[in-house]
């Protein structure tokens, strides 16, 4: 991953995040939102979610989010994997993002994120997945 | 209740040898504008500049939906074939329409595919325009997805093209019309979105011609959005830097899809880009 890539300048404006608690609240968002549960109604997958060092390794079953479970691990098999940094996540969940930081294919674009294993697969549930990303993104001031 | 002063009418034309029924809407008076949509849409994106006085007050607004798309149909016999725009079949298309039309010299305003279009014909036939606006437009955009991702049996090509473009929205585009602007995708024909993209993507004709510009009879300007990750401003950029007396607008707040996703920020871009639309006439900046 390209540490010191484009919008670095971000990171030191937002706060510390913990991963793990902020992925638990876009669980429950995701259980709010039943929408979005219909959108994922045929998402039945395991996806990685790599932030820096830090694997999560995201149980889907018919578009709800049932178990979160932190790595490492090498025997959880998983259909794709996210795999980016804690600041560019950051900068993905402020309320307006910087360009690049606003989408997942932007976090691709400029090099702070990837994608591994089956691409196919999400994006054929690109639009629930990438809004259940987006659960975790903080309000637009008022 | 309120109606639009939109109007929509329909005209058969020959295009390369076959009958195209074509919807094309316009409003207001004065200049004439052709606007062309971007690729797996439709003339809908240009609703809210049609539907504004300070526009329309003196141009007049034609948008068309191309073959294949929004209201336009395909031609005879579509049925048992694979869609594949070409730089060909466009230009000819535009020119088709434009004769059609009657429309003589029109400003060419073209957004996306739409906006490498307007430059292409910039190059190869500028006698028949006023001037041109590319919006987030460039000489070349290799793919950074699948193309092949977007006309498949198993999936909804239009649901996976909207979830796809939505990278290009800017986060400031109020969430209505980012949802109007998602929708032309999600409801465009099946294999028209990958049709448009082939020559989107693979067709790099335009590099090599831009230096036949000559910005002196024409102007053009180029608009780029910000958060567009298909045409960046790079990339608009280093298109207007090969374009001799080019002009190029970076917008800050916006995307791909300015003038659908977020109307009230792109107005003041686009009615500055027709001031720039008269030749030899210098334009404060």
């Amino acid at each position: 991953m390209a540490a010191g890539g484009k919008g670095d300048h971000v990171t030191g404006l937002i706060k510390e995040i913990d991963v793990l608690e902020r992925i638990k609240a876009m669980q429950q968002a995701l259980a709010r939102t039943p929408h979005l549960v219909r959108l994922g109604r045929l998402f039945s997958e395991t996806v990685l979610l790599q932030v820096d060092e830090a694997e999560y390794y995201l149980h889907f079953d018919k578009g709800e989010l049932v178990t979160i479970e932190p790595g490492p691990s090498r025997k959880i098999a998983w259909c794709f994997a996210i795999r980016t940094d804690a600041a560019a996540l950051r900068a993905y969940w402020t309320a307006r993002p910087t360009p690049g930081f606003h989408d997942l294919f932007g976090l691709v674009k400029i090099d702070r994120a990837r994608i591994d294993g089956d691409i196919l697969c999400l994006v054929k549930n690109l639009r629930f997945f990438k809004e259940f990303l987006s659960l975790g993104r903080e309000e637009v001031p008022a | 209740m309120s109606i639009e002063p939109i109007t929509g009418r329909y005209a058969t034309v020959e295009i390369e040898g076959r009958a195209q029924r074509i919807y094309f809407e316009e409003a207001g008076s004065g200049r004439p504008v052709l606007c062309l949509h971007t690729a797996g849409a439709d003339t809908r994106q240009w609703r809210h500049l049609m539907n504004d006085a300070a526009v329309t007050q003196d141009h007049r607004l034609i948008a068309f939906d191309m073959p294949w798309h929004g209201k336009s149909l395909p031609p005879q016999g579509f049925e048992r074939e694979e869609y594949l725009l070409t730089t060909e079949t466009y230009i000819a298309t535009v020119l088709a329409v434009c004769e059609a039309l009657g429309l003589e010299r029109p400003i060419l305003a073209g957004c996306s595919m739409g906006g490498r279009i307007a430059l292409q014909l910039a190059a190869l036939h500028p006698d028949r325009f006023a001037g041109f606006i590319a919006i987030e437009a460039s000489d070349f955009q290799p793919a950074w997805y699948d193309i092949d991702w977007f006309d498949r049996p198993d999936a909804h090509g239009g649901q996976m093209g909207a979830a796809l473009v939505s990278a290009n929205i800017s986060p400031y585009a109020p969430d209505a019309e980012r949802w109007n602007t998602l929708w032309m995708f999600m409801a465009s024909g099946p294999g028209v979105f990958r049709g448009d993209l082939s020559f989107y993507t693979r067709d790099d004709s335009l590099i090599g011609r831009l230096a036949r510009i000559d910005t002196s009879q024409t102007p053009v300007h180029l608009l780029v959005g910000a958060y567009d990750l298909t045409c960046t401003p790079e990339d608009a950029e280093r298109t207007a830097a090969a374009i001799h007396g080019a002009t190029c607008t970076v917008m800050d707040e916006l995307g791909h899809f300015p003038m659908s996703e977020h109307p009230e920020g792109f107005r003041p871009f686009f009615i500055d880009a027709l001031a720039r639309m008269t030749a030899g006439k210098e334009v404060a900046a």
